[in-house]
């Protein structure tokens, strides 16, 4: 069962000719989390504003709950789509206090218990009589999600809810928004250019770019096989090479020289491919097959975010972006043999 | 794809089928109009509404451009002979004068008042944009009670031998170009000093550093790097003078010169309208030709914008100097606001004494209060639903609105007079000569001011704020009423007040639309100051500038 169905949305802002959104299809299904990722300018946010009813698309449908919203002749306004929205800046009423914003537009006979019910979820019981600006950051962004659900929206769209946040209160505001959606059984579309993000909270995550889907799947699909250069490098860091599949179906030959991969069998042999390594994939050892100086050492931490510089056999040189455990003792310069792991290696279709 | 689900809504199946012409039109229609306001169009019920606001605010200047071409050959040939040159000549050269000694006075100020050490430097800040509440008529009155045949200075000049030996007998005619120049210098200066006090004040002091390092001396820097950076603050503080001398009436009047003004005010009570009719047009012709001259300097004020980090200004050391400085800005002071109000408080100790406080007195300050506050109240109800419409759908159609709403308050005040004469005489004569009509002649000229203020807080009203009231199940009449109203109202009550305190002080709509008997504070402070009797004009002058200093603060801040 579908909540959400966009089909072959076309959307463009006039006095620009590119398309905002080009022929996208998408489905959500009740209850479940989306994310749609991408850079800015992609059409992830246009694409909520469309199913928001904020903006109009020239042509294709949109479906709201088994109810057509938007196709060629039939248009309902925001008001009367049952949504509920929480805005980047979170667009609180600041004429209203925590109660009043929270229960905007509930007409139901249980307001006061309903939106009491609201505010406990997003735990700012004893804030009621607050007014947004005496709230803080994370306080307002409960606020607009209570606000969001009071209703008991058919679909909760969130339009890059973290990017106000400082570092610490994002992460942990992440699971919270998490619990807050799941345990109001709510279905949730996100608008995010951080992957991050989209890993952390979402059931199924939506590349988006230059107004095209690139790819959908689970967070695990999207960053563990990639379907094209673009998501490899935009989900997480990727080296990406050219290679072609080995005679064995298990490996690709690269300049680098042999590179397993597991998925390999789905491809064959001696076909041209791009093959994604992601940095966690290389592993230091002294008999390893590969060699290489490390230009650049950055240490974050958690590991060393290094660069190292392959010289290939035709002379030329490669560079490799990696993260080695924190407690090597290495510095910049120093030569370096290693391996590269098969289960962070993904290829791609040629394109 | 779309088409897949016009099977589920057989309504619009049967009609695209029954009439497919006139439902073709119909589309066609609905998409120009929906490109129009990109895709988003407003409620049919704001659209006509603002429409008809716009349409009463712009057809009383229409209707006098109108009327001056019906005024016949003849007529049109004998005022280009005879009025108009001496006109033109009378109220270029007055406007001229005024606007760059204005300049001059405001520039200086605001350059002594934030680059240098000059003692009070913070009080003088305020306290120079106070002529600002000193209606110029009111000037004009205090000047004519100071300079005229029979006034104060004439007194001291005759009793002391030594000026009579050096200049002989009393000689200074206040009803004359000196006259008039000097009040409405005094007065319109404010505009200047306000905005270049602004722009000095935000102006980066980075620039100043470097030009000081490359070995400019003070002087050099206010001439080389001030100045031309100040030009932007000069046009547009230049063209509010120019504007406002353009339109005054009271103080010229008074001062028995004439401008364009003031000889539509009299060839309108000589009964020849159709002649104040043409010259109402060649007003309005330099009146749009210095909106001209701004729209330029808007143009120009993009460049010099200056975003770099701000640096508070160093403080140039007067040295010898301060004395002389000092003394220039306490002389614009005591000129400008010390001796109006001294003369206006003189007069009122008398006044009040003679018993000019009586009923009369309170029953025109009523009839002041009465219309001002209905003018102001129109405005405010007015002035939301076009700011609303500006800022949520812009569009070729809402700016339009906008235009045509501003064009009472950019037009002298003489020709919306005009202008309500011709319309509701002929076509209205139930509410002509009523106080009706009054205050729909404020509205028409200070809606405006009540659309700029509500405009300065509606900025401050995300757009997302509507989308979330939407996305809540409000319907954008009710996102209007329900929140963009109780948000914007500090703005418009303070646009409001504006308008209130515009009206209390407007003097020529006023003279020309009042009904018999109607009098209001600023009408007798007219009448009573023509026929000399000072001791009852100035307590109503007294009572309008105290009353203009409600909304100063707002004005203030606003640069």
């Amino acid at each position: 069962m579908f909540d959400i169905e966009l089909k072959n949305i076309t959307k463009t802002y006039s006095g620009s000719e590119e398309s905002a959104v080009k022929n996208l299809s998408l489905t959500v299904k009740k209850g479940s989390i989306v994310t749609l990722l991408g850079p800015s300018g992609c059409g992830k946010s246009t694409t909520l504003r469309l199913i928001a009813g904020f903006e109009r698309a020239e042509e294709g449908s949109i479906e709201l709950a088994g109810k057509t919203v938007s196709d060629k002749n039939i248009w309902i306004p925001p008001e009367k789509r049952g949504v509920g929205m929480v805005f980047q800046d979170y667009a609180l009423f600041p004429h209203l206090n925590v109660f009043k914003n929270v229960g905007f537009g509930y007409k139901g006979k249980d307001r006061a218990e309903r939106v009491m019910e609201v505010i406990r979820l997003v735990n700012l019981k004893g804030y009621e009589k607050r007014y947004p600006h005496e709230l803080s950051g994370g306080q307002q962004q409960r606020v607009a999600l209570a606000r969001a659900l009071t209703r008991r929206p058919v679909v909760v769209l969130l339009d890059e809810p973290f990017s106000n946040l400082d570092a610490d209160l994002r992460v942990h505001m992440r699971f919270e928004v998490k619990r807050i959606i799941s345990e109001a059984g709510a279905t949730a579309i996100f608008v995010s250019h951080d992957q991050r993000d989209a890993l952390a909270i979402s059931d199924k995550i939506v590349v988006m770019n230059k107004g095209v889907i690139e790819q959908q799947g689970t967070p695990k699909e999207i960053y563990q096989s990639p379907s094209n250069k673009f998501v490899a490098s935009f989900v997480g860091q990727s080296n990406i090479l050219e290679g072609k599949i080995n005679e064995d179906n298990k490996s690709v030959l690269t300049d680098l020289g042999i590179i397993p991969s597991y998925s390999a069998y789905n491809y064959k042999a001696g076909e041209k491919v791009y093959i994604s390594i992601r940095p966690g994939s290389l592993e230091i050892d002294r008999n390893g097959q590969m060699n290489g100086l490390i230009k650049e050492l950055t240490y974050s931490g958690e590991f060393f975010d290094i660069v190292v510089e392959v010289t290939l056999g035709n002379g030329t040189c490669q560079h490799l972006i990696a993260h080695i455990p924190p407690e090597e003792v290495v510095k910049v310069g120093d030569s370096l043999n290693f391996n590269i792991l098969s289960q962070y290696v993904s290829i791609i279709k040629y394109h | 794809m779309g088409q897949v689900h016009i099977s589920q809504f057989d309504k619009t199946k049967k009609i695209k089928q029954g009439k497919k012409m006139p439902s073709n039109i119909l589309q066609y229609v609905n998409r120009k109009w929906l490109s129009i306001w990109k895709g988003n169009p407003p409620g049919l019920v704001l659209i006509l509404f603002t429409f008809f606001t716009s349409l009463l605010m712009s057809i009383p200047i229409f209707y006098v451009i109108w009327r001056s071409f019906f005024a016949g050959g003849d007529r049109w040939k004998r005022l280009l002979d005879e009025r108009i040159p001496q006109l033109l000549w009378n109220t270029l050269s007055l406007n001229l004068a005024v606007t760059v000694c204005a300049v001059i006075i405001g520039v200086s100020l605001a350059w002594i008042v934030t680059r240098t050490d000059i003692p009070g430097r913070k009080i003088w800040q305020w306290v120079l944009a106070l002529p600002l509440v000193i209606p110029p008529y009111v000037g004009a009155v205090t000047y004519i009670i100071v300079f005229g045949p029979s006034g104060w200075a004439r007194d001291i000049w005759n009793n002391s031998p030594l000026i009579v030996d050096l200049f002989g007998e009393y000689s200074i005619n206040i009803y004359s170009f000196g006259g008039v120049f000097f009040v409405l210098t005094m007065f319109t200066y404010p505009y200047v000093y306000i905005i270049a006090n602004a722009s000095l004040r935000k102006m980066n002091h980075n620039f100043e550093e470097a030009a000081s390092s490359l070995g400019s001396t003070p002087l050099q820097i206010f001439w080389k790097v001030n100045l031309p950076m100040l030009r932007p603050a000069i046009g547009s503080g230049a063209v509010l003078v120019s504007l406002y001398v353009l339109s005054d009436f009271g103080a010229i009047s008074m001062l028995r010169y004439v401008t364009f003004t003031a000889a539509i005010y009299f060839q309108r009570q000589g009964m020849d309208i159709s002649s104040a009719a043409v010259l109402s047009l060649v007003l309005v012709l330099l009146t749009i030709a210095i909106l001209w001259l701004e729209s330029l300097s808007k143009k120009k004020n993009k460049y010099y914008q200056t975003t770099n980090t701000y640096r508070k200004p160093l403080t140039l050391r007067l040295g010898k100097w301060k004395l002389v400085t000092f003394f220039y800005v306490s002389m614009v002071f005591l000129v400008s606001v010390l001796i109006p109000i001294i003369v206006l408080v003189y007069w009122s100790n008398i006044g009040i004494r003679m018993g000019a406080l009586d009923e009369r007195f309170f029953g025109f300050a009523f009839n002041s209060l009465k219309v001002s506050g209905i003018a102001a109240f129109i405005c405010m109800l007015f002035a939301m639903p076009i700011i609303y419409l500006r800022s949520r759908y812009p569009s070729v159609i809402s700016s339009a609105i906008e235009r045509l709403s501003y064009s009472g308050y950019a037009l002298p005040g003489i020709i919306v007079a005009l202008g309500f004469i011709f319309i509701f005489n002929n076509h209205i004569p139930s509410i002509y000569g009523t106080f009706h009509m009054l205050y729909l002649a404020f509205v028409v000229r200070f809606l405006p001011q009540t659309m700029q203020a509500g405009d300065s807080s509606m900025r401050l009203i995300s757009p997302r704020i509507d989308e979330a009231a939407r996305s809540l199940g409000y319907p954008p009449w009710k996102v209007m009423f329900k929140v963009i109203m109780p948000n914007m109202l500090p703005g418009i009550m303070a646009g409001g007040s504006l308008a209130f305190v515009s009206s209390i002080k407007e003097l020529p709509a006023t003279l020309m639309l009042r009904s018999p008997g109607f009098d209001t504070l600023a009408i007798r402070v007219y009448f009573e100051a023509h026929e000399r009797i000072y001791h009852l004009a100035a307590p109503s002058a007294l009572l309008i500038i105290l009353m203009s200093i409600i909304p100063l603060r707002y004005m203030l801040k606003k640069y």
